[in-house]
């Protein structure tokens, strides 16, 4: 009995490993950070208890950040979701150079996100930005627009910019939904008479669920804890104002007057259970183990 | 089959645990430039190594990740045996630090010039070494003062504003005087401004970050920005190297203040014409910052003489020289002052040395205010700022962090 024991736990050994390195350790590490004291070089100074999450409910920007992310994770899903719909659709159609439009549809997730928002900060500056010469070409635009310093216009450009980039993951998750759908059904639909639109209503998107599941909560969970935009395009603007909460943790932890390894990391474990919760309540909400739902649409 | 499986384990395992053999010395460096950082230490590194000295791992990190790599690494106790950073003050208080009587000989000691070996020490004890310094001068496009009819560079703060208006007439899009206030350096920005404008960081040994001088001070440069429209847009949200530097390198700024990387540049380059002077100012002398960046050794066991080996070789005249040089920075040593004198264009910088005045970095409590100030101060020159409000929130962060 034994023996074969042993010989499995050969096997699995370094799986094992791996996973009680890469994840439970940092995880472990990450809660005990948040229990300590450290100073401004990095120095751990001893536990303190549950004194660093006290301390980061009392941050005044705390509300600021909140609402910040809450914007930044809702406006890029969804708009994201719904022109990957559109995309979707129509990489589904058979058309010349569809092959060669599904491959460049990859190109904004190939390539770095720290690249991808450089890239962006040049365009959108203001003496040197292509954005502000287009529009002031086309005539939308009469002065140039500080896009990445005025307060009214930051959050929007870093969503264009999260959209951008999300936009190739999700096609391809729901292009993948839409294979999936036989055809036989949109027969069906035809036969019943049923038009375009309340076809793609009631019968495409009720199917595509589980793409939409998968979609959404991999979106979210990305989008969360996404740190190259933010921090890239909010670089040159002090104060927390426009920060999500992943980049605001960084900056206590390295970047702002507080330097305080402790309260991030608090502020770290916050973020786990926060991207828990809701990952968790979506999927309660649709119900996505509710056998019915699925099989009663077919 | 079973055999066969234990003895591959156990062998992947050992090659896992594998460990680089003898001891290393870890030298930390700051990336100054792409061209000239790199190729120095490296053949600093190899001398040593001749030398008969322990292998060096060298690593060079560039500005904007340096103190998280540094953080990090003292967090897992695995700090650098030699780092240069541009503040020590806070590792000397940890206890992290060597003295520098321990690891320096005394002929290089007594070699620092007097202004910047003061500047490293804590509690009276030098333990951050000058490695460079540079100083700030006011730097001015000789053709748009031309074409705008400006005979000299300002001297006095209103000469400022009328010139920059004069340029800022020009028109196409050509900008008076670039403020960088953005969260890059706004310290050094403010440092020289308030300065010259009569005030400082300190009273004494208390913080007097909001005194009337500076509230005065900060009004000025607000007004710049708000009142007469004579700086770049949204000067709050602007750093020197992507913002300022750059659109006068283009040609588009009348006024900046610079340091002689920023000089070297523009030789190079040859596009602007460009002239140095001194800082404006309301006292009767200008003043202006003087930077120094340290190198300090940190304490690890029996790593005293493979440091004060290493430092000595870079302390040697011709190293510590030769690699100034190559940056375009100033000396920190009085035999490197006396070789570096014969080189033209440092001249308006040299001359600047003994005007300059450093900031506090002696005070570990500096550390979390040049933090504050870099993300604070520019939000007072932005449209609706109030300076005043923003000087005495950044005080009591001050007095707090003080205390802590």
């Amino acid at each position: 009995m034994s023996g074969r024991r042993w010989e499995a736990l050969l096997w699995l050994g370094p799986s094992l490993a791996l996973i009680g390195g890469v994840v439970f350790y940092p995880a472990v590490a990450l809660v005990r950070a948040s229990l300590g004291r450290y100073s401004i070089t990095g120095l751990y100074q001893g536990s303190v208890g549950a004194e660093n999450y006290a301390r980061l409910l009392e941050q005044p920007a705390l509300p600021t950040v909140l609402a910040n992310t809450a914007v930044w994770v809702t406006a890029v899903v969804s708009i994201t979701v719904v022109i990957s719909l559109a995309l979707a659709q129509l990489l589904n159609q058979d058309f010349p150079g569809r092959a060669l439009v599904r491959w460049a549809l990859i190109v904004p997730w190939a390539a770095s996100l720290i690249m991808t928002s450089t890239l962006f900060v040049w365009i959108y500056d203001y003496y040197f930005g292509a954005l502000n010469q287009l529009l002031m070409s086309l005539h939308v635009l009469t002065r140039p627009v500080d896009w990445l310093a005025e307060d009214t216009t930051v959050m929007g450009a870093m969503i264009a910019v999260g959209i951008f980039v999300s936009l190739p993951f999700t096609t391809y998750v729901l292009l993948a939904g839409l294979a999936g759908i036989p055809g036989e059904v949109y027969e069906a639909a035809r036969v019943d008479g049923a038009s375009t639109w309340a076809t793609y209503r009631l019968v495409t998107l009720p199917l595509l669920q589980p793409a939409l599941l998968v979609a959404v909560v991999l979106n979210v969970i990305y989008v969360f804890n996404s740190f190259p935009i933010v921090w890239t395009l909010n670089d040159r603007n002090p104060g927390f104002g426009h920060d999500t909460m992943i980049t605001y943790m960084y900056k206590i932890a390295f970047k702002s007057a507080l330097r305080d390894v402790g309260l991030a990391a608090a502020l770290g474990v916050v973020n786990v259970a926060l991207i828990l919760v809701a990952v968790v309540a979506y999927l309660r909400t649709v119900r996505w183990d509710d056998d019915a739902a699925a099989a009663g649409s077919a | 089959m079973r055999l066969l499986a234990v003895v591959a384990a156990i062998t992947a395992l050992a090659v896992a645990c594998q460990r680089g053999s003898g001891p290393t010395l870890t030298v930390v460096i700051a990336e100054y430039s792409k061209d000239h950082t790199r190729p120095f230490w490296q053949a600093l590194a190899e001398q040593y190594s001749k030398q008969g000295g322990p292998k060096v791992d060298l690593r060079i990190i560039d500005w904007n990740s340096i103190d998280q790599q540094v953080s990090t690494m003292i967090q897992n106790n695995q700090p650098p045996d030699v780092l240069n950073l541009n503040s020590f003050s806070s590792y000397a208080r940890d206890g992290l630090l060597h003295p520098a009587d321990d690891v320096l000989s005394p002929t290089t000691r007594d070699d620092f010039l007097e202004a910047f070996a003061r500047g490293g020490q804590y509690q009276g004890k030098l333990y951050g070494m000058p490695i460079l310094s540079s100083a700030r001068a006011f730097f001015y496009n000789r053709d748009l003062f031309a074409r705008a009819g400006v005979a000299a560079p300002p001297r006095t703060w209103d000469e400022v504003v009328q010139t920059a208006r004069k340029i800022q007439a020009l028109g196409s899009g050509v900008i008076g005087y670039a403020l960088p206030l953005g969260p890059e350096e706004a310290q050094a920005e403010w440092s020289i401004w308030m300065w010259n404008g009569g005030g400082d960081w300190k009273a004494g040994d208390a913080w007097a970050i909001n005194s009337d001088a500076n509230v005065r001070t900060l009004t000025f440069l607000a007004d710049l920005a708000n009142r007469h429209h004579v700086t770049q847009v949204n000067p709050g949200k602007t750093n020197r190297t992507d913002g300022a530097f750059g659109l006068f390198k283009d040609g588009k700024v009348g006024m900046v203040i610079g340091f002689s990387p920023l000089a070297k540049q523009l030789d190079a380059e040859g596009k602007v014409k460009y002239g140095v002077a001194e800082m404006p100012t309301t006292r009767d002398k200008p003043l202006t910052l003087g930077v120094e960046d340290y190198l300090m050794a940190f304490k690890k066991k029996d790593n005293r003489e493979a440091v004060k080996k290493f430092l000595d070789l870079y302390y040697q005249p011709d190293n510590i020289t030769r690699w100034i040089t190559a940056e375009g920075f100033l000396p920190v040593t009085k035999s490197g002052l006396e070789r570096m004198r014969a080189n033209a264009a440092l001249k308006p910088y040299l001359d600047a040395l003994p005007n300059a005045r450093l900031v506090p970095t002696t005070d570990p409590a500096w550390d979390r205010v040049k933090l504050d100030v870099q993300q604070n101060i520019g939000l007072a020159v932005q449209p609706g700022g109030n300076p005043k409000q923003v000087l005495d929130q950044l005080q009591r962060n001050a007095v707090a962090a003080a205390a802590r």
